[in-house]
């Protein structure tokens, strides 16, 4: 049963269609991310869900009742902003209970729902602090605790961490998690950074230029990417261009080089040509226990990225990225040494654009 | 050999502090200031210099006439009811502008710069001529009140109106730069998020963080109102101005009194801003 349904939501603007026919249901204490570049519709979505925006066509669903045309004040959503909104002129305690003052709450609820909001985010220290003596993370959890303290029904965030440094992110980030799980809070978060998005979410709708592109948990997402967009999106990735070898085997070959997918290319004739994908940590280097995919490939340059070396080969005429995980005893090939790499016939996505 | 290479390095030091020392911004501050400040104290000099034995006699004499205190206390009345009108007229209008109406900006902004344009004389003429034909129904000759320059409390409306309109560049120009500096459309969806009204929004939320733009808004507001002439003595209203001015033309010592005075009121109310608005510059997005 969802709890929140956005039925055949389509926005515009003058001529330009912003958002095109946008349907998801939102089950109870889901937490749900939209992803996509700048511009593809998302912060747009969520601000209809907001109020801020009214649909051209299609319904918002709110626990059964239809809010699409009810103003922002008359909706019970709580709402998170990239650039904190914190009242410059209250305090954290004041700020945390303005929600409940200007819904007429009593005096004992809201002195007991602010102190609870304030423990919950850890700032007990500094209640009567005002929004500019506060780091940006403190601000953004105050901020939180604000959107939290009038129980909305729904959370949204709005790129609430693309302001902080990345530290600060990473541990927010987790911190907003267990606090939406510990209420049960269904939450919508936009973002751009699709870390964020595959750390935070219970299902990710990677948008793009207004449609939706692929909607699903953030493994599946990650793993069996549908689009070359989302492919490209989400993760880094290896496409390249290849010709159908032989469909019943999956057989296709890249600048004459060939690679055996698990998927398939049933649906397709020989000498199709087509996209394929590979991540870059499903490459290996080949030993004798490899059977499928076994190539040879140049090995261009080596950069250290840390946790990861990124290694660039070329196989064929085609230049691909492979991921190995760091180690101290890593020995790296040679640039310019030709190398056997692998990778499994799952890793071979084919991409449907 | 060791003391002329101090000497030299003692030298370097010198030139590079003069280097430092902004002399010619110094120069032009200092010219500046002279030429406010010299009138000043040329004025407050003069004031003194009635009678050498009672130096302060002609301000004895000013604060004792009773027009004195009647007129500046009708001004003072004029320039807060002018201030709190300004603030409901203007801070409405300048929110919905940013808020909603971007592209009326550069009409609103035209039109604030149309009292620098239209002189007070040529105001207080348009507001006398179209004001003191009697009001009537709308299609008939039935008259349902006298023109408002002929009775008391009319030309009290009439100046207060024209005051706002010489008012209104400065207060909206400083109002719309208050609104500029605190991010008013977020904070605004943040408030309606919470759930809070128009009116909330624009008394708890807007109105307090423009409070060192109404401020000073209000302060040139008061300084205008305060000394205007044209439009009280054409209007016919006792106000501070035409009385200053009334003085000036009689007497010697008294008007240069006031007018140090009035220098001395502004200069504490400027004060005064400052210790109020002073700790308060900070907005959201610190880090």
């Amino acid at each position: 049963m969802s709890y929140l349904s956005l039925a055949n939501i389509t926005k515009q603007f003058g001529d330009t269609v912003v958002v095109d026919n946008f349907n998801l249901e939102i089950g109870k204490g889901e937490f749900v991310s939209f992803l996509g570049p700048s511009g593809c519709g998302k912060t747009t979505t969520l601000r209809m869900v907001a109020g801020f925006e009214t649909p051209t066509s299609g319904k918002i669903l709110l626990d059964g009742a239809d809010i699409t045309d009810k103003a922002p004040n008359q909706r019970n959503v709580g709402m998170i902003f990239q650039s904190y909104a914190l009242f410059p002129n209250m305090t954290v305690a004041q700020n945390i209970g303005f929600g409940l003052k200007v819904r007429k709450e009593a005096d004992s609820v809201t002195k007991q729902r602010v102190s609870e909001m304030i423990s919950l985010i850890n700032l007990e220290a500094h209640a009567n602090k005002y929004p500019y003596q506060l780091s940006g993370g403190q601000q953004q959890r105050v901020s939180l605790a604000r959107a939290l303290a009038i129980r909305p029904q729904v959370l949204l965030l709005d790129e609430p961490l693309s302001a902080l440094d990345a530290k600060i992110r990473v541990s927010l980030r987790s911190e907003i998690r267990s606090i939406q799980k510990t209420l049960g809070i269904t939450a919508i978060f936009v973002t751009h950074d699709q870390e964020e998005a595959l750390s935070i979410s219970d299902r990710i709708v990677v948008m793009n230029a207004g449609e939706m592109e692929q909607v699903g948990t953030p493994f599946e997402i990650y793993n069996f990417p549908k689009t070359r967009f989302v492919a490209n999106f989400v993760g880094s990735l290896n496409t390249a261009d290849a010709e159908v070898v032989d469909p019943a085997k999956g057989l296709v070959s890249v600048d004459g080089v060939q690679f055996t997918s698990a998927e398939g290319t049933k649906q397709r004739n020989k000498g199709d040509k087509i996209k394929v994908a590979i991540r870059p940590e499903r490459f290996s280097f080949a030993t004798q226990q490899h059977k499928d995919n076994v190539v040879e490939a140049t090995i261009e340059n080596i950069t250290f990225l840390g946790s990861v070396v990124r290694i660039q080969i070329k196989i064929g005429n085609t230049s691909f990225n492979m991921d190995t995980f760091n180690n101290p005893f890593l020995e790296l090939p040679k640039i310019g040494s030709k190398q056997q790499v692998t990778c499994s016939k799952e890793a071979v996505l084919v991409l449907d654009e | 050999m060791a003391s002329s290479k101090d000497r030299k390095v003692a030298e370097m030091k010198f030139i590079n502090r003069l280097r430092k020392f902004p002399f010619f911004a110094w120069l032009w501050f200092l010219l500046g200031a002279l030429y406010f400040v010299l009138p000043l104290l040329a004025t407050f000099e003069f004031s003194l210099s009635w009678d050498p034995a009672v130096p302060f006699k002609a301000y004895q004499r000013a604060f004792e006439d009773v027009r004195f205190w009647r007129s500046f206390i009708a001004s003072n009345v004029f320039a807060i009811i002018t201030i709190i009108a300004c603030i409901i007229l203007v801070v409405p209008t300048a929110y919905w502008i940013r808020l909603r109406l971007p592209q009326a900006r550069r009409i609103v902004e035209f039109i604030t710069l149309m009292p620098f344009v239209v002189p007070a004389i040529i105001l207080v003429f348009g507001l006398i001529r179209v004001y003191s034909t009697p009001f009537t129904i709308p299609f008939t000759d039935i008259v349902f009140m006298k023109p408002l320059t002929q009775f008391k409390a009319g030309t009290n409306i009439l100046i207060v109106a024209g005051y706002m309109v010489l008012a209104m560049p400065y207060m909206y120009r400083s109002v719309d730069t208050g609104m500029r500096t605190v991010d008013i459309l977020t904070l605004t969806e943040a408030a309606q998020s919470l759930g809070a009204s128009w009116f909330v929004i624009i008394t708890r939320v807007i109105l307090p963080n423009i409070r060192s733009a109404l401020l000073s808004g209000a302060l040139l507001t008061f300084a205008i109102v305060v000394g205007e002439v044209i439009l009280a003595s054409f209007l016919g209203v006792n106000a501070f101005g035409p009385y200053l001015f009334l003085l000036g033309q009689h007497r010697a010592y008294e008007p240069a009194a006031l007018s140090f005075v009035s220098f001395l009121l502004t200069w504490i109310a400027m004060g005064m801003i400052q210790l109020v608005t002073g700790g308060q510059n900070q907005t959201a997005g610190g880090h």
